[in-house]
């Protein structure tokens, strides 16, 4: 029921918005914004208190880790939705919020159901919902990014479509009740009997697919152009949820795997692909001239990271890959609404270009400086632990020379993304910004969310501790 | 069961190499029509053959979109653009040659797939995975929308059959989302190419190129 309620909000507010103009459609967004959240943390209050909840005889159903993803998709959706009437103040808003609550609606589909086609489909969803909305701004440099965004994404997905396919089939090779033979719940069931072959040649497929959602390397390409292309509200949804809920993806089907093709199979895959993709994010972080594409290759880092610490597995790994999902979702998020303000104000996207922040804008400067420093790693806020965590778990698990790798390109990455910080927050500006937004109003989300990253690093609010084992029972039994 | 689906897929690989060796685009938009119609016959033999009722559905939807609807826009989309002249060093010959290559890849990568299955239909597994293999190299290698869009489509194609061939048809939910994700998918290319084409002069997408690094 509970979760019924919560798919509803954002579809119903996605349709009434659809014709809604001027006003209305603002207090529209807002309330719809504001449900779901409430919806969103009703949700995974009562599933970590009790039993997973389920509705449509399980076809929907949410357990600790769909918890996990519903809070997280509900905060990131209503600091994002902050945003946007303040990005759309001097643009037509078109069709901006109806898109932008059924890019959420599918992505709480695709996290809080139990039939693996129904979340393929979800996943698919979200590139459609989202690809009209990386084009708003309708210029060739975003046309080009949303072309690609479709393309890649599109093939990607099918190639996670044939993944579900082939894990289909090894389950009904076994069970021949065909309408649950894609439940979860089910696969989790059959996993010992699957075919260690073809369970592997599925995985193979939904990693490369899965993964080009959540922009894991060498499938990341699409990544930076929408990332930086797409309106900052956008950019803080597709950052901050959607590369997670393409991990979440995977994240499923990994125990299954586990335990039909054993335990080294899948670690194998996540930690070459996480090394890689915290390489390549490395590299580029130096490179990149455009401050949002900068931001863009530090979620590849970061998702490599995740896919590191489940990889590592274990208790630590796991619970450390989720811990810092959440924090990178929301330091992520609240340094793209900045970067939206700060291209507001001074017209340009480029490093170069939007010198001396500290000075100019330090109402956006300073919480600036604080979310990237906490993207960075550094203590006091929660990426810091998180990181720690995986990191600690690839040297207990007994990959040592993996988590030194990794730790070597957090090195670098941490350059990088330090450089291009110090440029933005302190060299000379070539052009003075436009007046700087003040108020309670901007200012409140972004101190809410600097506010959660402060818990996670320094104190654990309660229940996050037991929140994080309940979803290791899943995951890494 | 087993002649005749062995059969379908094959012919379906023979279009698909058609598709990879022919250049004018009314004559590829054919081949995918003819493509998807072969698809289609397979899904219901196998539908008639194993008494699954469901698949014949699922065929009639398929020939609807992918035989009609899918076609029509692609005509629509490529209506205008000039015929796909060789370019030096691309010559069909080549492209068939990978083609013919990625065949053999197909029957190695589906060898666990194969060896646990015990269908009558498992022959034709590979045969399925080749046209899907054949459909990524071609959206990969496409010069121009129209021939990422294609390919896309074939790709699709060959992981559909892939997919009735191995399973007889997956639940109906997730059938009826592949068909409505194709379609938007196909609906929004077409937005996208025609403001490509107003911006750019041309579907050219090699002309998409301010994104780097």
């Amino acid at each position: 029921m509970m979760l019924g309620v919560l798919l509803a909000i954002p579809l119903v507010g996605a349709v009434l918005l659809w014709r809604a103009a001027g006003r209305v459609a603002t207090a529209l967004h807002a309330l719809t914004a504001g449900l779901t959240l409430t919806a969103a943390l009703a949700v995974s209050v009562e599933v970590n208190r009790g039993e997973p909840v389920a509705a449509l005889d399980g076809f929907l159903r949410a357990d600790v880790l769909s918890a996990w993803m519903i809070a997280l998709i509900g905060i990131v959706g209503a600091l994002a939705a902050s945003e946007a009437p303040r990005y759309l103040a001097h643009t037509a808003p078109a069709r901006f919020y109806s898109l932008f609550h059924l890019f959420v609606f599918t992505m709480l589909v695709a996290v809080s159901t139990d039939d693996v086609g129904l979340m393929w489909v979800a996943v698919e969803g979200t590139t459609l919902a989202s690809v009209f909305l990386v084009n708003f701004e309708h210029t060739r440099a975003s046309l080009e990014a949303s072309y690609k965004y479709l393309l890649i994404c599109s093939v990607g997905i099918a190639i996670a479509f044939l993944g579900t396919v082939l894990v289909y089939f090894a389950g009904i090779q076994q069970f021949n009740d065909e309408a649950h033979a894609l439940r979860w719940t089910t696969l989790m069931r059959l996993a010992p009997g699957l075919a260690p072959r073809v369970i592997e040649l599925a995985f193979v497929f939904l990693v490369v697919g899965y993964g080009t959602k959540a922009g894991l390397a060498p499938m990341h390409t699409w990544l930076p152009d929408a990332h930086s292309e797409a309106p900052p509200p956008v950019s803080a949804l597709m950052s901050g949820v959607l590369l997670s809920v393409g991990v979440y993806a995977i994240l499923r089907f990994k125990p299954a795997v586990d335990v039909a093709a054993g335990p080294g199979f899948a670690r194998g895959i996540l930690l070459a692909l996480g090394l890689l993709s915290v390489a390549v994010a490395a590299a580029f972080l130096w490179t990149s001239s455009n401050y949002k594409r900068m931001l863009a290759y530090s979620s590849v880092e970061h998702i490599g990271l995740v896919c590191l610490g489940l990889g590592f597995g274990g208790a630590l790994g796991t619970a450390g890959a989720l811990l810092h999902i959440a924090n990178h979702a929301l330091a992520k998020s609240i340094v793209f609404l900045l970067s939206g303000r700060i291209r507001s104000a001074y017209g340009s996207a480029e490093i170069a270009a939007v010198g001396g922040l500290m000075r100019r804008m330090p109402r956006t400067g300073a919480p600036f400086l604080a979310a990237m420093l906490a993207l960075i790693g550094l203590p006091p806020f929660g990426l810091f632990v998180s990181e720690v965590m995986i990191l600690a778990a690839g040297f207990t698990q007994g990959f040592p020379a993996v988590a030194g790798v990794a730790l070597v390109l957090l090195v670098v990455a941490f350059g990088g993304l330090l450089r291009g910080t110090h440029t933005i927050l302190y060299g000379t500006p070539p052009r003075e910004p436009a007046a700087e937004i003040s108020g309670w109003g901007p200012a409140f989300p972004v101190a809410a969310a600097l506010l959660l990253l402060l818990l996670t690093g320094l104190a654990w609010p309660p229940g996050l501790a037991g929140a994080l084992d309940r979803i290791v029972a899943i995951v890494a039994p | 069961m087993t002649t005749t689906s062995n059969l379908l897929a094959f012919l379906g690989l023979v279009v698909t190499l058609l598709i990879v060796w022919r250049q004018s685009w009314p004559a590829r938009l054919r081949l995918f029509g003819a493509q998807s119609l072969l698809l289609a016959v397979l899904a219901s033999t196998i539908g008639m053959l194993a008494q699954r009722r469901g698949l014949l559905l699922v065929a009639a939807v398929f020939v609807v979109v992918k035989g009609w609807v899918i076609p029509r826009v692609l005509a629509r989309i490529g209506a205008g653009a000039p015929v796909r002249s060789i370019a030096p060093g691309r010559s069909p010959g080549i492209s068939l040659l990978v083609a013919g290559g990625l065949v053999v890849v197909a029957y190695v990568i589906m060898l666990p797939v194969t060896a646990a299955a015990e269908l009558p239909t498992e022959g034709a597994i590979p045969l399925a995975f080749a046209i899907a293999l054949i459909g990524l190299y071609l959206c990969v290698t496409g010069r121009d929308a129209l021939g990422h869009i294609l390919g896309f489509l074939v790709f699709e194609n060959g992981i559909f059959g892939l997919a009735i061939l191995a399973t007889y048809g997956l639940p109906g939910i997730v059938e009826a989302g592949v068909f409505l994700d194709v379609l938007v998918i196909v609906l929004i290319m077409e937005a996208v190419v025609v403001q490509v084409r107003r911006e750019h002069d041309s579907i050219d997408v090699d002309r998409l190129k301010e994104l780097r690094g």
